[in-house]
């Protein structure tokens, strides 16, 4: 019943967010797609941390996907859409690749090498002038939908969809299970029989696809991009800090924290321009402080004690 | 013949610790004895691939295991309740048990048969399936270990100091499911609590220095002078 009563809740928001545009402008709607890329973003980030692996590289595989979906159309002619195709299973090709050489690394090992990795990528697109634009970036011929507001909206929540059903398959599945193990204890989880390398691999290439997709559909419906943008450290410190903020371990949690987070950050950037990232450092150091759990482990800590209450009150 | 382990030598860095040790496990229950240091939990880590051997062979079921990885020795038949670290306690008795079968092909074909293997064993596990196990006793921790391995339906089960940091009438309780459980599997327990491991077992062997000095069943090894002054304290 609860099961039931959850997926119900999961699909009338599911609708709700399909229906918003008709009763929203284009600025709010142009909010909406910020929020839902970071929610995205957060999301595919915790994905990722449930084996115990904190990445510094969302902004590194978010840049990747939009250069490779903004590259593909430019230089090889694509359109926008398989452009989108290619850049996911580009980004997907790069982690692949990587993860072979940075997932033997483990704790602030494997999190410095994903940040270097953010400024490698960066100073490459800042480099290859003629390819790349370099520091200038691209500029792509059309926008996706020809900007229309309404369309480009769509298109980010289905970039959302694919993200959040992934994160619930993730824990759904097997995968749950081995990735908990691994954050747990790894020799524990070998004796298990389960093989962490390969676990940690997809878990690696799923999530760096999902950042991929993101920045594809942000670069199509943008129209441009530039290394200081596609790459811009918001893209991995703000899903980090909503995620936090949200709850980790959980697909609700930094989804949660992306809504809150997404909202009050629109609201101080009109009162203090560029002070909301110091309120960022402030939320991550002070929900670290008092509420490792985030909101998501807070709400279901009291609703597990409220529960037991009412369990041991009708026990005695 | 179960597990037959060949002049296997192994150690960290310079340090040599296993020397030529010879050991077989049949379809019976095994006890490894030693004090501290003897190289017993050493062993049990070469044999799953947790530590690499330098030289010697581990066959198991008529197999070389000895250049599979961990989580391959585990598939072929070997499940571990390690000394230490043995639990996920941030999980579930459920997660716990569903796990020890998950990735295991042989133990996930027969799931739920193991399932009710383990409730049998272990009563306890069924009223606690939904709790998390970082919130129980260390008896019942215990008990969700052993049965976490038994979900991979392993022919050989390994136990690495079962009683270790258990209260007296836990630990005799341990054991008495051991006794029962070697029907079932094949058991190799090291352990320090010597008297009380005899009763479980059927044979043993005795680590010093690395090396097994002394091989016999449970009634010889009960009345050895040596084991007697040295492990059981009379």
């Amino acid at each position: 019943m609860k099961l039931k009563a959850s997926w119900l809740a999961a699909a009338l928001l599911a609708v709700a967010a399909i229906i918003l545009p008709a009763f929203l402008g284009a600025y709010p709607l142009n909010v909406a797609r910020s929020i839902m890329t970071y929610m995205a973003l957060a999301v595919s980030w915790d994905m990722l941390l449930r084996s115990g692996q904190i990445s510094f590289g969302i902004a590194g595989l978010f840049g990747l996907g939009s250069y490779a979906s903004a590259l593909a159309v430019l230089r090889a002619g694509m359109s926008p859409a398989a452009s989108i195709v290619f850049a996911v299973l580009f980004a997907g090709l790069v982690a692949f690749g990587l993860g072979f050489a940075i997932l033997r690394l483990r704790a602030m090992y494997f999190s410095i090498t994903t940040l270097a990795l953010m400024e490698i990528f960066r100073i490459i697109m800042h480099n290859l002038h003629d390819f790349s634009g370099g520091p200038e970036g691209v500029v792509l011929p059309a926008i996706l939908f020809n900007g229309e507001a309404k369309a480009l909206y769509w298109i980010c929540l289905a970039g959302l969809f694919v993200t959040i059903a992934a994160s619930v398959y993730f824990e759904k599945s097997k995968l749950h299970l081995a990735l908990t193990a691994i954050r747990n204890d790894e020799i524990s989880a070998r004796t298990s029989g389960v093989n962490i390398f390969k676990y940690l691999l997809i878990a690696f290439v799923a999530t760096s696809m999902l950042q991929g997709l993101m920045g594809a559909i942000q670069v199509q419906s943008y129209g441009f991009t530039m290394p200081d943008t596609a790459f811009d450290a918001n893209f991995t410190l703000l899903p980090l800090a909503m995620a936090l903020l949200g709850g980790i371990h959980s697909t609700i949690g930094p989804m949660a924290g992306a809504v809150l987070l997404g909202v009050a950050a629109e609201w101080l950037k009109l009162k203090i321009p560029y002070g909301h990232l110091v309120v960022y450092g402030l939320i991550i150091i002070l929900v670290i402080l008092f509420m490792p759990k985030g909101l998501y482990g807070l709400a279901k800590d009291k609703f597990k004690k409220s529960h037991d209450n009412r369990v041991k009150g009708k026990l005695s | 013949m179960m597990l037959e382990v060949k002049k296997l030598e192994a150690g960290y860095g310079k340090l040599q610790v296993l020397r030529a040790v010879d050991l077989n496990v049949g379809r019976e229950s095994v006890g490894l004895f030693g004090p501290n240091g003897a190289g017993k939990t050493t062993l049990i880590n070469t044999i799953m691939g947790i530590v690499e051997a330098r030289s010697g062979d581990i066959v198991l079921e008529g197999k070389s295991i000895n250049k599979l990885k961990t989580h391959e020795i585990a598939r072929a038949g070997i499940a571990l309740v390690p000394q230490e670290r043995e639990l996920f306690p941030g999980m579930s008795v459920a997660d716990n048990l569903e796990l020890g079968a998950a990735f295991v092909p042989r133990g996930k074909a027969v799931i739920k048969k193991q399932l009710e293997m383990v409730f049998g064993l272990f009563p306890i596990l069924k009223e606690r399936y939904a709790q998390l196990v970082g919130t129980m006793s260390g008896g019942q921790q215990r008990m969700v270990a052993i049965g976490r391995a038994l979900m991979a339906k392993p022919s050989l089960l390994i136990l690495d100091e079962p009683s270790l940091g258990l209260q007296p009438s836990i630990v005799a309780e341990v054991f008495e499911r051991l006794a029962i459980l070697k029907k079932e599997v094949a058991i190799l327990v090291t352990e320090q609590n010597v008297r009380e491991s005899l009763k479980a077992i059927d044979r043993g062997y005795v680590m010093e220095n690395g090396a097994v000095v002394l091989e016999d069943s449970a009634t010889g090894l009960a009345t050895n002078p040596h084991v007697i002054s040295a492990y059981l304290g009379i």
